[in-house]
């Protein structure tokens, strides 16, 4: 090892490095400035911009960082990870932002450096789990991810509930990471290398034992699963969801989730490929059907996320097993196996990102000034509160997905990928969730606006800043549902994987 | 300013976004009126300066294309944001701009005081902006966009004042009899629209109109898709039969009315087929067909025209009548001719329906023309500007309705038509004779009203747009004055348009033979006739008033046919709208739509509640049990997949 093979490396985790410095310096001002935690945040943004910039470089690269002696690295810089972390920093910018302006963070605010420390420790390890190469190092951001939420869910420790989800998820957690370094383990006895890209020459090469094999991969993906809160690994996501407070939900349901899918792809695609055709589909090591896989699953995950989602009352609680559906809609994507499936992927996870965080954000300001997110408890609101009203209308209509919002253009894309792979079954039972879904976020409409004011009228101001971050949030949803191409040519430029 | 052609339709939008979101708070009618007006004032601008550009450009390479971007791509189709500026779409620009920065202006004043005069200007401009899209749009899609647009907007114009009494319901019901007959021409368009892609792979103008000589397409395919997109223009333009809509529009306010019958809308059909005039000169059937229309629906509205009353009715039936020769020219492949004549109608027609709207307001609200007379005294501008038009609509030269119309009918009868030239001249008596009927009723003879009204001139807001739209009637012919006068390549407006229709006038090849004596004792015909109908008009209605009672009394039944429009509606409503209503109710509704799909739907519904209430028990809150869960569905995997091996 030498200087230059360090540098080197180094220059290809930027982002990383970036990230990982404005945490320690968010830990060493806490301590310098004492009680006065007013800078926290803005240095959290700072740390957040620097790593953006970055990553933007990151566009133009495709190279692997800290390759060892048989030429096979730990790290990747590549577009598509560019893409994932750039969601990544987008949603931690805006929970940044909310957390400014949450009232339960507010609340515990001698512990903020605390709070932005372990959301900087978050954002880290989602950065190693979206471009990592090697099971190891995969294992690892993925147990820096959990243990930095299971303590930011209970952060507000003032709250039952708050506790009560914490708890929940680090059970949750520790059984679910322990089947997966299992599944690593096995992995490792069956081909003694950790690193993806030689599983991948390994397995094309020489004969493995099929059993061991299925054995190995199904359990490492308990570990993803879990992190996407796909069917039937989502249990902890509604307690969690409806416990932790909300920014913390925001960011589990689009950084976390972000990070998932990304190691998903990443995993999926390099150990098991053997080939891309002319037409973009992947052609997969056949020991493992992951196509039926994934089908089962994705239909699974998204009639239970829609179908529970029926009942729910609490507007966190909804949103949490929406948020499994959507899970279930991104693996339709994964099913298709192909570059076209990827691109679907991609756009859909950047019109989510935008979607979720404005819902977010709105139910957040909703319950600083109602303390509510019972849904019974809007009625009427979108007379007194037009603005906030019609923005969470947007949002809701969004992930439902009708036009004219970016949210149809995700589905559309899905659907599209699926006709042209001739799974016409599948996106029927997709688009038939879609009208399922379409009821429970209807449902929240009508009390916004049909429904008279059960008591007294909602009289509050929505502050200049927060009324721009919601139009921040809301107006792309609207432009580019109508006009798409840069989300369609975003999404064209990141699915370049190293390697393929 | 070429490249910068996207600012007018763009300014519109703008002034929609503003006057719709926040016109409602500043409720300063002044900044509303003026952002309203101004930007399509500058769009006008814009317009103007594109023509003097394009202008200075050789014949040949007047069109250019201007992309925005990429709006949809999806296997073969692929559609752009993209306006086309070349000689027809400038000429439609330039009226929709002009005489729609008029209208605007004048209804700073004609809505003054109205409680929803901001949401009146919004809807305006986005009357604007959709026409624009539609007149500039080098494709079909971005066309249809306009096309739909102008629809949604002359509902929502037209049922403006939604809760005022009109006819025998509300404006209202007049909105959605304008949506709903607009909607079957939609279909028809879309069909058009369908079997032009299907059959050239593409909706782009320029690619499509290439491929008509490229491809090798059969003479019954080019009859469909003519067909199809004229059904489209029926709708939009009001034709027979689906003419019913634009009389009931007038409904909204005056100006409106003064948009969608002149400037806008309605012409849209009549641009439509110029604009594919290569696909109809490929369908010569099809194109007589439009021919027949155009020349019926002419005479058909003017004989309704005759006898209504109400002064806004009358200037709707002939605003169809005058249609009906825009696509008579378009029939007898004279499209220069009709788009000749949708630019002087868009003035006079405009001029007519702004002047009938300061007599309104002066008035009271009063519209029925029997309770008018003598108001030449009281609104001398109005009077004045009013008979221009009425002069200019007659067919009176030098007055530019008589350069467009004579235009048309000579093309009738020079390329053979002799039948539909008789019916075109026939109109033209009529429209003289009604046009001066309402004339004289409202300015001449004494006052038929209480005289407590006192009426008054309009504010200079109003009357100064008049003035305006009465220069450009007077002297807006003098661009199209006939070959015969002005010689060889004289006819401005014809050799400016001449590059478009090429094409298409080649594969017609329709001019005949035809001498300069034939068309002067033509033009003569008509000319002397028009002022014989307007003589005869005076006589009846100013100096012997029992005259008409008399006539209407003897010929008792023709009178009832045509005051009450030839009974279309309440033939419509028995034949159509009735049966479709019956249908629906008993049917589609108490059984189709309760019985069985509420039930399925209903059942569905209650079955999924019951699955979903379920589901959500196995979300217990023991995270033990959740454990379990999961291993399980970890064991179903693994063994299936295993299985499965």
């Amino acid at each position: 090892m030498n200087v230059d093979y360090l540098v080197n490396s180094l220059y290809l985790i930027k982002p990383e490095l970036a990230i990982a410095s404005a945490l320690v310096l968010l830990v060493l001002i806490d301590l310098i400035m004492g009680n006065n935690k007013k800078f926290l945040p803005y240095v959290a943004i700072a740390g957040l911009i620097a790593a953006a910039y970055f990553i933007i470089g990151q566009f133009g690269m495709n190279s692997l960082a800290f390759v060892s002696k048989s030429n096979k690295g730990m790290i990747i810089a590549d577009p598509f990870g560019a893409f994932f972390k750039g969601i990544v920093v987008f949603a931690s910018l805006f929970v940044v932002y909310f957390s400014i302006k949450s009232d339960e963070i507010k609340a515990s605010f001698e512990r903020h450096g605390e709070y932005y420390t372990l959301i900087f420790g978050m954002i880290l390890g989602m950065f190693f789990m979206i471009s990592a190469s090697d099971l190891i190092l995969i294992y690892i951001s993925l147990e820096l991810v959990s243990f930095s939420s299971y303590v930011l869910a209970g952060f507000t420790k003032t709250a039952l509930r708050n506790s009560e989800a914490a708890l929940k998820y680090v059970i949750y957690g520790g059984v679910s990471s322990g089947i997966m370094l299992f599944g690593i383990s096995i992995l490792y006895g069956i081909t003694g290398s950790t690193n993806l890209y030689e599983i991948n020459s390994l397995i094309q090469s020489s004969s493995i034992p099929n059993l061991t094999f299925i054995l190995s991969g199904i359990l490492i993906f308990v570990g993803i699963g879990y992190k996407i809160s796909a069917a039937p690994f989502h249990f902890w996501t509604p307690d969690v969801y409806e416990g932790a407070p909300i920014t913390i939900t925001a960011f589990l349901s689009v950084a976390s989730k972000a990070a998932g899918f990304a190691l998903l792809i990443r995993f999926i695609k390099i150990t098991f490929i053997k080939s891309v055709d002319s037409a973009g589909y992947w052609q997969l090591v056949d020991l493992i059907d992951w196509k039926t896989f994934f089908i089962f699953l994705s239909i699974i995950t998204m009639t239970l996320g829609n179908f529970a989602a029926l009942w729910q009352d609490n507007l966190k609680r909804m949103l949490a097993y929406s948020s499994i559906a959507h899970a279930g809609y991104l693996l339709l994507g994964m099913a298709v196996l192909s570059n076209q499936g990827m691109i679907a992927i991609i756009i859909y996870f950047a019109v989510y990102a935008i979607t979720n965080l404005g819902a977010f954000f709105v139910v957040m300001l909703i319950a600083n000034k109602i303390g509510s997110e019972n849904i019974d408890d809007y009625k009427g609101l979108g007379y007194s509160q037009p603005f906030l009203g019609v923005s969470l209308a947007i949002f809701l209509i969004s992930l439902t997905g009708l036009p004219p919002t970016a949210g149809f253009i995700g589905k559309l894309y899905l659907f599209i990928a699926l006709v042209d792979a001739k799974m016409i079954t599948l996106a029927v039972i997709a688009l038939l969730n879609s009208v399922v879904a379409l009821y429970y976020y209807i449902r929240v409409l009508k009390n916004l606006f049909l429904s008279r004011p059960a008591n007294g009228t909602f009289e509050f101001k929505v502050s200049f800043s927060n009324g721009l971050v919601l139009v921040l949030l809301a107006a792309p949803i609207i432009i580019l549902g109508i006009y798409f191409t840069p989300l369609v040519d975003l999404a064209k430029n990141s699915m370049q994987i190293l390697g393929f | 300013m070429t490249q910068y052609i996207y600012l007018t339709v763009l300014l519109p939008l703008f002034g929609f976004l503003f006057n719709g979101i926040v016109g409602g708070r500043i409720k300063n009618e002044k900044i509303i009126g003026w952002i309203g007006s101004g930007t399509i004032g500058l769009s006008f601008l814009v317009a103007v300066s594109s023509f003097f550009q394009t202008l200075g450009l050789p014949a040949g390479d007047r069109k250019t294309i201007v992309t925005l971007f990429n709006w949809l791509h999806a296997g073969g189709l692929n559609i752009n944001v993209s306006y086309q500026v070349d000689q027809l779409s400038l000429v439609m620009a330039l009226i929709v701009t002009g005489v729609g920065f008029i209208i605007h202006v004048y209804s700073i004043g004609y809505m003054h005081g109205d409680k929803g005069f901001w949401r009146f200007f919004a809807y305006m401009n986005l009357f604007i902006f959709a026409m624009m899209n539609l007149v500039l749009g080098d494709n079909f899609v971005l066309l249809f966009l306009g096309w739909e647009g102008v629809g949604l907007c002359s509902y929502l114009l037209i049922g403006f004042w939604y809760d005022k009494k009109f006819e025998k319901g509300t404006t209202g019901d007049a909105a959605k009899k304008a949506f709903i007959v607009n909607r079957i021409g939609d279909f028809g368009f879309l069909l058009g629209m369908f079997l032009i892609y299907s059959t050239f792979g593409s909706l782009n103008f320029t690619e499509v109109f290439s491929r008509v000589d490229a491809y090798n397409v059969p003479a019954s395919i080019f009859n469909f898709i003519a067909l199809f997109l004229f059904v489209g223009a029926i709708g939009k333009s009001a034709q027979i039969p689906l003419f019913v809509w634009l009389p009931d529009a007038m409904a909204g306010p005056t100006p409106v009315s003064a948009l969608i019958h002149a400037a806008t809308m309605v012409t849209a059909g009549v641009y439509m087929v110029a604009r594919c005039s290569i696909i109809f000169a490929s369908a010569p059937a099809i194109l007589t067909v439009i021919a027949i229309i155009g020349a019926f629906t002419a005479i058909f509205a003017a004989s309704i025209g005759l006898v209504q009353n109400d002064i806004k009715k009358v200037l709707a039936y002939s605003t169809v009548s005058q249609l009906g020769y825009m696509f008579l020219a378009m029939g007898v492949g004279a499209f220069t001719s009709g788009i000749f004549h949708v630019m002087t109608h868009a003035f006079f027609k405009a001029l007519l329906f702004l002047g009938a709207g300061s007599v309104i307001h002066s008035m009271h609200e009063e519209q029925d023309i029997q309770n008018y007379g003598g108001l030449k005294k009281y609104m001398p501008q109005t009077y004045f500007t009013f008979l221009i038009a009425a002069l200019a609509i007659s067919g009176i030269p030098p007055l530019s309705g008589f350069f467009s119309k004579d235009d048309i009918l000579w093309n009738t009868f020079a390329n053979g038509h002799i039948i539909l030239w008789i019916i075109g001249a026939g109109t033209a008596l009529l429209t003289a004779f009604y046009m001066f009927r309402l004339y004289f009723l409202i300015f001449e003879g004494k006052e038929r009203f209480n005289l407590n009204k006192h009426p008054h001139e309009s504010p200079k807001l109003m009357t100064i747009p008049l003035m305006v739209l009465a220069v450009l009637s007077a002297v807006g012919g003098f661009i199209g004055i006939p070959a015969l006068f002005a010689g060889e390549n004289g006819n401005l407006f014809e050799s400016w348009l001449a590059p478009v229709f090429q094409k298409a006038n080649t594969r017609l090849m329709v001019y005949g033979a035809h001498s300069g004596m034939e068309e002067i004792t033509l033009m003569s015909i008509t000319v002397i006739g028009a002022a014989c109908a307007i003589y005869f008009a005076r006589y009846v209605y100013l100096k012997n008033p029992q005259f008409a009672l008399d006539t209407s009394r003897k010929f008792k039944g023709i009178y009832y046919l045509l005051l009450n429009k030839y009974f279309v509606d309440e033939i419509y409503d028995a034949a159509i709208v009735n049966p479709v209503k019956r249908g629906s109710e008993r049917l589609l509704w108490k059984f189709t739509d309760v019985k069985i799909i509420d039930g399925a739907v209903n059942g569905t519904a209650s079955l999924i509640n019951y699955l979903s209430g379920k589901i959500r028990k196995i979300q217990t809150g023991v995270t033990q049990l959740y454990a379990m869960v999961m291993m399980i569905g970890l064991v179903i995997a693994l063994f299936w997949i295993i299985m499965s091996l």
